[in-house]
């Protein structure tokens, strides 16, 4: 029996003379190489297998969980808002400083630019933003809802006519 | 064949089809079933416990969107892992990493398919051998990591996860002699890659 034969038989046991066939045994007890060979295998088998068990984080369920239960919800528009911004399946993080971020553009934008002018009511909450010249643009709550639908619509069926998405960019980054 | 799990094989089906139905409580518990399993894989794919996470929560969440399209003709856990899979390996491929595996390592071998036994299967271990030093493990870890990605899938699924050849076969969608073929490849460059860290040590030569 050759080295290279006796080689790949070791491989597929792991280096286990036990279950080798009698020729591949006897060209063990001459040939130093394939012994050595054998023996690494076998030192191999006992480092992968040397690896502690792995566990999952405790609360995976529950977070699992609450956002099948959080997806079965309406969407409220900010968080259609963030959806747009960070893609199905990004971290949950990533999901949830787009909320924080929607949330807090509405806020101040409600707060800076309408200050003087009436205040506004719950429904009428304001997104801001200074565009690259300095100008200021102003978007209503509504406004956006209304872009937010019209995008939907759009970016699956008709994505180069998909304005309502551009301006969205457009009135909430900085 | 689901391996190591305390629900039985008809409770986890009667739980799936609750799932289906929008019973998020029998999905709850069918994560709880498989969460370890899944979360292992990927660790053990990614080697980062944070994206590992990451990814096992969105395979849950993928699976239960999916839920309705599951026809049970795989077994729910090879799906699971179905999912995890192509998951990881997305994560895998934004990470920008060569994992091309050259032809020759997928072309089947010129031994017969039924010539690997399952000796591995034996998960009993002895004491000496379940605790490696941590830079061991270290080692061990980062020579898994070193695999091409495709060696390394299967690696992992047979010799960590204790899936059989049939399962991973499913899991992967390849044929089972391909599987074998990376296995076999997988353990061979595993072997060299770790050679250094086994001369370290004392080689014992059976005579
Ligand atoms: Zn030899």
């Amino acid at each position: 029996m050759m080295c290279r034969q006796v080689r790949q038989e070791l491989i597929a046991c792991w280096g286990s003379t036990d279950e080798l066939e009698a020729a591949a045994v006897e060209h063990l007890r001459v040939c130093e190489a394939c012994r050595i060979e054998a023996a690494l295998l076998r030192e191999t088998r006992v480092l992968l297998h040397s690896l502690p068990a792995e566990h999952a984080p405790s609360g995976l369920t529950k977070r699992v969980v609450a956002r099948i239960a959080d997806e079965q919800q309406p969407a409220g528009w900010w968080s259609r808002l963030a959806a747009w911004f960070v893609p199905e399946g990004s971290p949950a993080w990533a999901r949830a400083t787009a909320v924080g971020v929607a949330i807090a553009l509405a806020a101040v934008g409600g707060t800076v630019l309408y200050h003087g002018t009436t205040s506004p009511g719950p429904d009428q909450a304001i997104i801001a933003t200074t565009v690259a010249g300095g100008a200021q643009l102003a978007i209503g709550q509504q406004e956006i809802e209304d872009l937010m639908v019209r995008h939907q619509t759009l970016e699956l069926t008709q994505p180069l006519a998909d304005d309502p998405g551009v301006h969205l960019v457009m009135y909430t980054s900085y | 064949m689901a391996k190591g799990t305390a629900l039985q094989q008809a409770e986890i089906e009667r739980l799936v089809e609750r799932a289906k139905r929008g019973d998020q409580h029998a999905f709850g518990r069918l994560v709880e079933e498989y969460k370890d399993k899944i979360y292992s894989y990927v660790s053990r794919m990614l080697g980062d416990p944070y994206e590992a996470e990451d990814v096992t929560q969105e395979a849950f969440l993928r699976a239960y969107r999916s839920l309705p399209r599951f026809r049970g003709a795989a077994s729910f856990h090879t799906w699971l892992y179905r999912i995890a899979s192509n998951l990881a390996i997305d994560v895998v491929r934004r990470r920008r990493r060569s994992d091309n595996v050259s032809y020759s390592l997928d072309e089947p071998l010129e031994t017969d398919d039924g010539e690997y036994d399952r000796e591995i299967a034996d998960d009993t271990r002895g004491p000496e051998e379940a605790s490696g030093t941590r830079e061991t493990q270290v080692a061990v870890r980062r020579a898994i990591m070193d695999l091409p990605g495709k060696l390394r899938d299967v690696m992992v699924l047979y010799e960590l996860q204790g899936e059989t050849y049939e399962d991973i076969a499913q899991i992967l969608a390849v044929p089972l002699g391909t599987v074998k073929s990376r296995l076999f490849n997988a353990r061979n460059q595993l072997k060299e890659r770790l050679k250094s860290l086994v001369a370290a040590g004392e080689i014992e030569v059976e005579q």
